[in-house]
């Protein structure tokens, strides 16, 4: 008879030594206990609750177990999620001592409701013990807190059968003969919830005395011991075993005198199995979309998979530009787990699938509604291949300020973007217009190989010697031919650099985008700009926002470079300052994205700011169409190199520009003014599906070689999320 | 000149931000390291935004050596006394008597209502917060024999156990703005934590709302210096000296040690979500101001 989780032990730290707490519950971790247990005791014992959260201070690894009382269930809601966070997701939170049943049960769906941060909308809860009106829900836990009910009577036991993630009894308050009864009440009340029972953790609580000859139950040497729990574990299904004692030696016994056997005994099932719930629990599984087979995901992703009710969606639906509400985010960690992901998106062809790594796709669905999410965020390794040839390798899912700050110590950079944040991933796979553009061109000029899972799952490298051709259409448009898993990057030395900031004023909006754009053109490669404009507000200054970095450590080569961009209008307020580069990329928080809607942004390519496209770029900004606007310098070192190196064909530009707007409809009635001066589009800024929208991004020759590769590498188009290309068709015969 | 004889603490008042979570943690032990004596964290249980600050500074107090902790305040009507009273003993046990325990009225009532706490009016806030404090000293005094009875009108105790008793004397320090909060701070705290960007006349408020302390105390037949007087402050740190706390840190230093001087403030928390700011107000307001104020003591 078993439930179907992990064998797992643990230790109850009693609540007296205020010195000794910490050093025990570290020695419970060294000995390979998988939870520390806290139970309040009135008078002179320490409050639980402290006391876990300070042993969550002092261990790295062992889960918590924090048993208490629940005076206002809002607030202990909000301490759990906390202290879920700030231990690394190793809470269980332990009710029900003291308690009545029917008080207990709304505890806990105040609890659940405020830790579904997923959900949105506040939460309103009116019972006959609790009241809760229009908390906000949150924060979102690390993991999903499971709930653990102490019960020892119907009443309880009955109530933990409805709503709780585990059972806890004491043994000498049950008889080892009651349990089964127990079981069978918790399993029949389980099922009439709709739940299944096996979503049930059974934990124990014991002590007992060990001793040279066998004076009774848990009392003798540790065979003994091991012959008295394991039937408890094979015939009753009890998952965790918890060890009640006062002295360091019971511990250190248990552990490895009866756990090594017990676990032996109880055999490899139980070994193996999960050691989060077996099965998600039944009100996780009621949020589940239609046409998603969630009882065939692949068991190597299991645990990293995220679905709608569970407390990392909240963390995981949306990106940093787009809402989303997709019905199954599987997160990978090795290529081997992309191929299992996508083998089964691909047998899901009718849902969406999204491919994410840094979550800061424009054009890049990387979120969706009701569909499957392949998530690399795990995959953001930064190793360092060949200091002598500056080789490194970067996972999908590593930021980009991540890497300036890996690399910094080596006084190497790449260049990338203007945003930390962004992922690795989506803009290695595009192009990469960052601030050293001008001097060291795309990032994707400095890739020499990378790693890819292609659709038929198989797993190939693809460089200038390997698949060659696969390797061409990855550097621009990656997106649509498989999913790259790492990274070859030759890096160059970068070390302190000048950064440049003005505001400057922006009333004569075309006169200073051109006074910019021609002082840019004539500036040395050491510095690339980038110039932002907002929409025009009435009865406010207009001004705009110029940056600029100057490959540089000298303050007078800096200065001198810097001067003739800032010259372009009178300036507000600014500052330079000489900096390392990875200060200049560092520039993004560490949480999660949680965008609602849909981002509409248009894109461009440019050869020179003339005097007409500036007249029609203030007209847009004039428009209120926009509310961001960016000119991004390219042109230098991406110029370079040849238009059909690479299938980023836009070479001959000199400036990139984009538009963010609120109506598609609004935003094109403006930019499609300014489309006559543009010759081609950076996909990664360009929202709009049309089709015409593919053949200004890639020149004829370039599309077609797209469409026939495309056809050869992904012919059922699996990979759609981004600037889709459709296959071409096979020819016959 | 006014001094209530203590000697002055610096501190740092640091957001508890959910997200991401290590980011107080971190700051916490960036401020001990620069040498402050003291970090504490505000505590708004309704919102999600920030961590639990219960949970919050018990992790923080596992995760430093040596600075001390406080609320900055602790939410009285989302935190019963009584549980209270055991958890700061416990955190005060656990971090070798490194705990102070700030307390507030509250005053966000719609939040609090909507958590499933009571909603009061200002003047009830004033005399539940009173019967708290009785409530927690009572439960903290394990000399007394016998459980702890106590009957008010917000809180009521029915020979509840005693203990743990702290490992050194807690501080209670309130948070308190109006006549009824300060006169109440002068019988029954045994500190007072005001923020002086709240403080609509700046740090000359502070006169006037010692006064009412001041009596306070009196009336309740104690010394004045009973209380101790702490102040949160925000500020700037730049090249050119500017406004009030707006300038370099010798700027601060005499402006801190003015105010020290003429109000008897003898703790400086600083607002602060970074690092360097933390850093500079340890390393050169703090030692500077010390020494002005010693000066200016000695006088
Ligand atoms: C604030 C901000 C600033 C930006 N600044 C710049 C800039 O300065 N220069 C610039 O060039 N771009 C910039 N971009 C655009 C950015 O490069 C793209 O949006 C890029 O796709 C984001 O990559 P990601 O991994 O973060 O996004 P994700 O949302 O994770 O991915 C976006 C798309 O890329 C594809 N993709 C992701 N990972 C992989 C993979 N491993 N293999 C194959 N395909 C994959 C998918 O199709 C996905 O839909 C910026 C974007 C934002 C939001």
């Amino acid at each position: 008879m078993g439930y179907g989780h992990r064998l797992e032990f643990g230790i109850t730290i009693p609540p007296v030594l205020p010195e000794g707490a910490a050093a025990f519950a570290r020695r419970a971790e060294e000995l390979g206990y998988d939870v520390v247990t806290f139970r309040d005791a009135p008078g002179r014992s320490l409050d639980a609750w402290t006391l876990a959260s300070w042993v969550a201070g002092r261990t790295d690894r062992v889960r918590v177990g924090a048993h208490v009382p629940c005076a206002t269930p809002a607030v202990l809601a909000r301490a759990a999620a906390s202290l879920d966070l700030l231990s690394g997701g190793r809470l269980e939170l332990g009710l029900g001592a003291g308690e009545e049943a029917a008080a207990l049960g709304e505890a806990i769906d105040i609890i659940r409701g405020l830790l579904d941060a997923g959900e949105r909308g506040p939460l309103r809860f009116e019972g006959e013990h609790y009241r809760v009106r229009g908390a906000r829900r949150g924060p979102a836990p690390e993991r999903y807190v499971p709930v653990h009910v102490e019960a020892h009577d119907p009443p309880m036991l009955r109530l933990a059968g409805r709503k709780a993630d585990g059972w806890v009894a004491t043994l000498g308050r049950i008889k080892a003969g009651g349990i089964r009864a127990a079981n069978g009440l918790l399993d029949e009340t389980a099922r009439e919830a709709g739940r299944d029972p096996r979503e049930i953790r059974r934990l124990l609580n014991i002590s007992g005395r060990f001793s040279g000859e066998r004076g009774g139950f848990l009392d003798g040497p540790p065979g003994a011991w091991v012959e008295d729990l394991l039937p408890l574990v094979i015939e009753e299904g009890v998952g965790t075993l918890v060890l009640a004692t006062d002295g360091a030696e019971g511990m250190e016994r248990f552990a490895r005198e009866v756990v090594p056997a017990l676990r032996e005994a109880a055999g490899r099932e139980l070994a193996g199995a999960p050691s989060g719930p077996a099965v998600r629990p039944a009100w996780v599984r009621a949020r589940r979309q239609p046409g998603i087979d969630y009882g065939r995901i692949p068991a190597s992703l299991g645990e990293n998979a995220v679905e709608p009710g569970d407390p990392a969606y909240a963390r995981v639906r949306s990106t940093y530009l787009r809402g989303g509400a997709p019905g199954l985010v599987l997160r990978a960690g090795s290529p081997e787990q992309v191929a299992e992901a996508l083998a089964f998106a691909r047998s899901h062809p009718e849902v969406p699938l999204g491919i994410r790594s840094g979550g800061h796709g424009i054009s890049g669905r990387s979120t969706n509604r009701g569909g499957i999410v392949i998530d690399l965020s795990k995959m953001d390794g930064i190793e360092v291949l060949d200091e002598a040839s500056r080789r490194v390798r970067l996972g999908p899912g590593a930021r980009w300020m991540d890497v300036a700050a890996a690399l910094a110590p080596y006084g190497w950079g790449l260049s990338s973007g203007d945003y930390g944040g962004v992922g690795v991933g989506g803009l290695a796979t595009a192009g990469g217009i960052g601030w050293l553009a001008r001097k060291r061109g795309l990032t994707i000029d400095r890739l020499r190989a990378v790693e890819m899972v292609l659709a038929d799952g198989s797993v190939v490298r693809a460089g200038g010697e390997e698949n060659p051709d696969l390797f061409w259409a990855v550097r621009g448009a990656g997106a649509n031919f498989g999913i790259v898993t790492s990274f070859e990057f030759e890096a160059y030395e970068v070390g302190e650099v000048g950064w440049g900031q003005f505001l400057v004023d922006a009333s004569d909006t075309a006169g200073l985008l051109r006074r910019w754009g021609a002082a840019v053109e004539v500036a040395p490669r050491d510095l690339t700009s980038f110039i932002i404009l907002g929409a025009q507000r009435p009865g406010r200054p207009a001004v705009a926002q110029v940056f600029a970095v100057v490959d540089s450590d000298r303050p007078e080569v800096v200065a001198g470079q810097l001067e003739p961009v800032a010259r372009a209008a009178p300036v507000y307020d600014q500052s330079a300052v000489i900096t390392p580069y990875a200060s200049v990329m560092a520039n993004a928080q560490g949480s999660y994205h949680e965008a609602r809607g849909e981002p509409v942004a248009r894109s461009g390519l440019i050869r020179h700011i003339t005097p007409r496209f500036a007249a029609a770029a203030e007209m847009l900004l004039r428009s209120g169409a926009a509310y961001f606007f960016q000119i991004r310098s390219v042109g230098g070192a991406v110029s370079d190199v040849a238009p059909e190196a690479t299938a980023y064909a836009g070479r001959s530009a000199n400036f990139h520009v984009a538009a963010f707007g609120a109506s598609p409809e609004r935003l094109d009635a403006a930019w499609d003014a300014m489309r006559t001066h543009f010759e081609g589009t950076y996909l990664s800024f360009e929202t709009d599906r049309r089709p015409e929208r593919l053949r200004e991004a890639f020149p004829p020759g370039v599309l077609e070689r797209l469409r026939e590769l495309k056809g050869r590498y992904d012919p059922e188009n699996v990979f759609r999320d981004n600037f889709n290309i459709p296959p071409a068709e096979r020819r016959q015969g | 000149m006014t001094d209530y004889g203590h000697d002055l603490l610096f501190g740092a008042f640091i957001t508890p931000a959910a997200r991401p979570p290590t980011h107080a943690v971190e700051l916490a032990v960036a401020a001990e390291r620069a040498g402050l004596d003291l970090v504490t964290f505000q505590d708004h249980p309704y919102q999600p935004a920030f961590l639990d600050t219960w949970t919050l500074l018990s992790y923080v107090a596992a995760r430093t050596e040596r600075v001390r902790l406080s609320g900055n305040v602790i939410n009285l009507p989302l935190r019963h006394p009584a549980v209270l009273a055991r958890a700061a003993a416990s955190l005060d046990l656990l971090s070798g008597g490194r705990f102070e325990l700030g307390l507030g009225a509250g005053g966000f009532w719609d939040a609090i209502e909507a958590m499933g706490g009571r909603r009061l009016t200002p003047g009830q806030s004033v005399e539940a917060l009173g019967e708290a404090i009785g409530i927690i000293r009572e439960l903290w005094d394990t000399e007394k024999r016998g459980g702890a009875r106590f009957d008010g009108e917000y809180y009521s105790l029915k020979g509840a156990k005693r203990g743990p008793a702290p490992a050194h004397g807690i501080g209670i320090w309130v948070g308190a703005y109006g006549p009824r909060m300060l006169r109440l701070t002068g019988r029954m705290a045994d500190g007072w934590v005001p923020s002086l960007p709240y403080l609509s006349g700046g740090p000359a408020n502070l006169a006037e709302m010692n006064r009412r302390i001041d009596e306070g105390a009196a009336s309740a037949g104690r010394d004045p210096s009973a209380v101790r007087r702490l102040l949160n402050i925000s500020g700037q740190f730049q090249p050119s000296r500017g406004s009030l706390l707006v300038g370099p840190p010798r700027q601060w230093a005499e402006e801190l040690a003015e105010i020290s001087l003429e109000h008897g403030v003898s703790g400086f928390i600083l607002m602060a979500d970074d690092a360097a700011p933390i850093e500079l107000f340890a390393s050169e307001v703090a030692p500077a101001t010390r020494e002005l104020v010693a000066a200016g003591r000695a006088r």
